[in-house]
């Protein structure tokens, strides 16, 4: 990989700097607004900005899976979640930490924060981008030489947890309807609803 | 070349998208005729028609399974989406992977559609738990 | 040039967020927000040690995508627990008195 010119360098750290910092405010944003709709909103905006962090990281492909999974799905996730609780859309009735504890987890986070990010300035870490850095078409090869050649596996556990998530989101749902329901005939969670007398007959005679 | 040289006209672009809307913004203010504002002005506009009830109300639960659903395609797709902008060469480990892959999440999917309707709950208890709440908020500040 | 210190600086900011938003706040769904931004900046550390560890690798970029595709999963299963957790207790904020029993 060849030198920038060192225009290229600082529009480079301009871009980083303003990156980090539209993350920063937003992430603050996400947490703190009073209302939970623009909290999500603002969770949707900071996840597409790490995008652009990624992008200035020569992953291509994580910065598109990022707005595409981020951006598209665990933000709009989050919205559909809070339009199902109206509970919780009113700014009102929300509960608030105490002042004492948000002050005490405000003044904790940040001595992690001051602590962590003060080992990671003082620490020797390597500064360069090594030279076998790939171009953009060659990293996308690569990647998916990496995922579906030799560690084809994780991709079927990865079906395979979303199987699970799907069953156990839909199951949960049944079994809190079964509970709900007056008369339980059959075993738990099993569909309880009074039947129509024809269709009783017909089961007899089966 | 490093790749967010690359991205330096989408840099200028969303740069130029932001200043498109402040001048926007800016510019309506300015044009537009400062009038008092009055109750029939800031009221919610529902086709000419004088709004009726509360904008709030209930969803069934299904809404967020139909997003789930989403999501799930979204991360398949992300997936083969990798696959198909490489160039590997389609050997049957491969091929035999992706369609595993595939299967099991379009199983996992057409499991939840049949399953839907049996775990389906109108989400009537969620206005009904909000407005008790609002409702002894409102005592409480009474009292 | 911008170092690795900078963009593990900004990862552990990002950390320390999230701990903050799961540790003091009281309602699940803003728990949640604080969980997914800690997500974010694990993954900003990983593919920053994946761009300078001096050899290129792609497993660090690869752990990236599985985790994203996780996260996926777990806020999606988060998510419905919440609503349900909100149809026995009648509220979404962690210990408060239960308000009403849903039958």
């Amino acid at each position: 990989m060849q030198e920038l010119d060192p225009l290229l360098q600082l529009f480079e750290q301009v871009e980083f700097l303003l990156l980090a910092g539209i993350i920063l405010v937003f992430g603050y944003l996400a947490l703190e607004h009073k209302d939970i709709v623009y909290a999500a909103f603002f969770f949707g905006v900071m996840a597409s900005f790490v995008a652009g962090l990624f992008l200035l990281l020569e992953a291509p492909f994580i910065a598109g899976m990022q707005i595409a999974v981020y951006t598209g799905g665990i933000s709009a996730l989050i919205i559909f979640g809070v339009l199902l609780l109206p509970r919780a859309q009113d700014r009102t009735l929300e509960v608030l930490p105490s002042p004492r504890a948000r002050k005490i987890g405000l003044l904790l986070s940040a001595f992690v924060m001051a602590m962590s990010g003060g080992l990671a300035l003082v620490f020797p870490w390597s500064t360069d981008i090594p030279q076998g850095m790939p171009e953009y078409a060659q990293s996308l090869q690569g990647l998916a030489e990496w995922l579906w050649q030799s560690h084809g596996l994780y991709v079927q556990i990865i079906a395979l947890i979303i199987l699970t998530t799907l069953v156990g989101t839909l199951a949960l749902m049944k079994m809190e309807k079964a509970e709900t329901l007056k008369d339980i005939t059959a075993e738990f969670g099993v569909e309880a609803a009074p039947m129509p007398d024809d269709e009783k007959t017909e089961e007899a005679t089966n | 070349m490093r790749l967010f040289v690359d991205f330096i006209p989408v840099v200028v672009w969303a740069l130029l998208a932001v200043v498109l809307v402040i001048v926007m913004l800016l510019a309506s203010w300015v044009l537009r005729p400062h009038v008092l504002q009055n109750s029939s002005k800031t009221s919610p506009y529902e086709c000419g028609e004088d709004p009726i009830g509360p904008a709030r109300i209930s969803y069934p639960y299904n809404y967020i399974v139909y997003t789930i659903l989403f999501v799930v395609i979204d991360v398949m797709g992300a997936f083969l989406w990798l696959l198909s902008a490489s160039t590997l060469r389609l050997e049957a480990l491969i091929l035999w992977q992706a369609l595993i892959f595939i299967a099991l999440i379009m199983g996992a999917i057409s499991f939840s559609m049949r399953i839907l309707p049996q775990a389906a709950l109108d989400g009537k208890e969620t206005l009904e738990l909000y407005h008790e709440a609002k409702k002894a908020q409102k005592t409480k500040h009474m009292h | 040039m911008v170092p690795l210190s900078w963009y593990l600086v900004v990862a552990f900011m990002l950390i320390g967020l999230g701990a903050y938003g799961m540790i003091v706040k009281r309602n699940l769904i803003r728990i949640l927000i604080g969980a997914e931004i800690m997500g974010n900046g694990v993954n900003i550390a990983l593919v920053a040690f994946a761009v300078y560890g001096g050899v290129f690798s792609y497993t660090p970029q690869g752990l990236v995508i599985l985790v994203i595709a996780i996260a996926a999963a777990h806020t999606a299963l988060a998510l419905v627990l919440m609503l349900l957790y909100n149809r026995r207790y009648g509220h979404v904020d962690l210990g408060s008195p239960v308000q009403a029993e849903v039958k």
